[in-house]
């Protein structure tokens, strides 16, 4: 007799210990309020389970493997075909759908919690790898700032030697001389006091003066040519110096360290740090230092003229005339294009000399008028 | 066809005997001689996509081989690492292998690459598994001695000692304890096998010799 079957057969398995081994492949079909299964093997052996007697479980290596075992346990019918649970389901009059709702959502909140955890370790990693790498950078600031001030002379003078610029005017120049003797005058009044200042004076029409690491400092001779006053060359020497006192060069090379130069320096290589800050140094100096090192710098020149007996005016008289005479052409004066608002800038200079200990100024007693007469 | 497993349990090789018609189905390079008068064809292994995602994902050869021969002959098949092997009988059931298990197969066997999931990645049993399924006898290997265990219910082994299961296995990693056992007992992350089928396991890891070998480095 024909048994009146199921709208499909589904391919599964049956674990019996009737079957050599134990176990064999099986077409599974669903008929009369029984599960059936025929093993594959030769002969076919039929197994059956009524489905009100069916103990239903989820699982296998899938996870969507349905099991159909008797009571007893001897005997269970398997199949992971997707269509199989509803099947079941459906022949058994939903008597099933209780414990195969109950077993899905137990699966549905397990792989929850796996995409849960998945992603809470993606971010974990994230932010591992985020903290990791600006942890590298902000110790090796630390550590930069923390080197002795050789670094920065070598940096600097690296950085002068590889400069392409104007004729260098020799050293008895009565302009070199105006300048030398000014840098002589403040240097008792810089911040760090052994560091040694070396001045040169460039033959080139911009209004410009730089400072490198480690006080190397480069005056153009349109710079002195412009100048109303020695104090005004004076003013712009205590800025640039303060550059250099203030170390915004190295400041400016860990700014632009990369990871590797930061993990070289943590290890204790600051070969490649003066590689990379004469590099730096280089590229950056006519694109000028952060407005707030500009500021810094402006506050400690005032200071250092004031303790030299200079008027720190000098300065902010010099940014004035400068704005005045080259008005907003960036390119006529790269100096003072990058360097902050000077409405601001002199108001900010002559708020912070109030602060400075009442001096008695003494004008400087240098001829401007012979060393550009020189030039 | 008369398949013998010989020298077992260390370094166990299959003796083939093939009759006039025999085919078998074997690993490539698996060979370690036979009689002159088998024909050996090379084939990829399940398609040409399938032999790649074998060889890269399941550890497996891009190429299998099939041994036929028209008269009675010799082959012996061998593996790479010392160990067991073992022969098993499929009836229309499906038996999952670990990477670099697989050994030989008669013609009714069907392979394939099986995505194995990122719970068994973790487990150190690989991303992949080759899948078999038919009818037939297979063989396969195993680093040490292998020996099954039939579960019912739940049973925990170490990650790494996993031959095969049955597909009616569920897989799952965990710790071995709390974090402080995990980490100091040197069990570290276990595999919790879960359903009613048959596990087969190797008595050695690869894991273990590499750390063991690393220790009397330097």
């Amino acid at each position: 007799m024909v048994m009146p079957a199921s709208r499909e057969s589904f391919q599964g398995g049956v674990f019996h210990a009737s079957i050599p081994g134990g176990r064999s492949g099986a077409t599974l079909t669903i008929a009369r309020g029984e599960l059936i299964a025929d093993t594959i093997s030769e002969p076919s052996i039929r197994f059956s389970i009524p489905l009100n007697q069916c103990q239903i479980d989820l699982g296998g290596a899938s996870n969507r493997m349905v099991f159909c075992r008797t009571a007893e346990g001897d005997l269970t019918i398997f199949c992971e075909e997707k269509n199989f649970a509803k099947e079941l389901d459906f022949q058994s009059g939903g008597m099933l759908a209780g414990p195969l709702k109950e077993l899905k959502k137990g699966l549905a909140a397990d792989a929850n919690r796996f995409r849960f955890w998945l992603t809470v370790s993606a971010v974990a990693c994230a932010l591992l790898l985020f903290l990791g790498y600006f942890g590298v950078l902000w110790t090796a600031k630390i550590a930069i700032r923390a080197l002795p001030v050789s670094v920065d002379e070598k940096i600097g003078s690296m950085a002068f030697s590889g400069m392409e610029m104007g004729r260098k005017l020799e050293a008895n120049h009565p302009a070199s001389r105006l300048v030398q003797e000014i840098v002589d005058k403040l240097k008792p009044h810089a911040s760090i006091p052994d560091l040694k200042f070396k001045v040169t004076v460039v033959e080139d029409a911009d209004i410009n003066a730089f400072a490198l690491p480690g006080g190397q400092i480069v005056v153009f001779t349109g710079l002195i040519k412009e100048a109303k006053s020695a104090e005004q060359i004076a003013g712009v020497l205590a800025h640039e110096m303060s550059h250099a006192t203030l170390r915004h060069g190295i400041e400016r090379v860990s700014q632009s360290l990369g990871i590797v130069a930061a993990i070289q320096i943590m290890v204790g290589d600051v070969g490649g740090l003066v590689a990379l800050g004469a590099q730096v140094a280089q590229t950056s100096i006519l694109t000028s230092y952060s407005r707030a090192a500009e500021t810094e710098a402006d506050l400690e020149g005032a200071r250092m003229l004031n303790a030299a007996k200079i008027d720190p005016k000098a300065m902010a008289d010099f940014f004035a005339m400068l704005k005045e005479k080259m008005g907003d052409l960036p390119d006529a004066m790269a100096w003072i294009s990058t360097h902050p608002q000077h409405e601001t800038r002199v108001q900010s200079i002559q708020d912070h000399q109030k602060k400075l200990p009442v001096v008695q100024y003494e004008p400087l007693q240098l001829d401007l008028k012979a060393a550009q007469d020189a030039l | 066809m008369q398949v013998d497993i010989r020298n077992r349990p260390s370094f166990a090789n299959l003796h083939v005997q093939l009759g006039a018609g025999d085919r078998i189905i074997a690993e490539a390079g698996a060979m370690a001689t036979m009689s002159s008068n088998i024909e050996m064809k090379t084939r990829f292994n399940g398609g040409f996509f399938g032999g790649i995602a074998r060889r890269f994902l399941g550890n497996e050869s891009i190429f299998v081989n099939e041994f036929s021969a028209s008269s009675p002959a010799d082959l012996v098949l061998t593996q790479p690492f010392p160990g067991d092997m073992i022969c098993t009988e499929l009836r229309g059931n499906t038996l999952y292998l670990q990477p670099g298990a697989f050994i030989a197969c008669e013609p009714g066997v069907r392979m394939a690459l099986g995505w194995a999931g990122l719970r068994s990645w973790i487990a150190g049993e690989g991303l992949f598994r080759l899948k078999l399924s038919g009818s037939g006898r297979l063989w396969f290997g195993a680093y040490g001695a292998i020996f099954d265990r039939e579960v019912k219910g739940e049973l925990i082994v170490d990650s790494g000692h996993l031959v095969a299961y049955e597909p009616t296995i569920s897989i799952n990693v965990g710790m071995a304890g709390g974090i402080f056992t995990s980490f100091f007992s040197g069990e570290g992350l276990i595999t919790r096998v879960r359903g009613q089928g048959k596990i087969y396991m190797q008595s050695r890891s690869f894991d273990g010799l590499a750390a063991w070998t690393n220790s009397h480095l330097m």
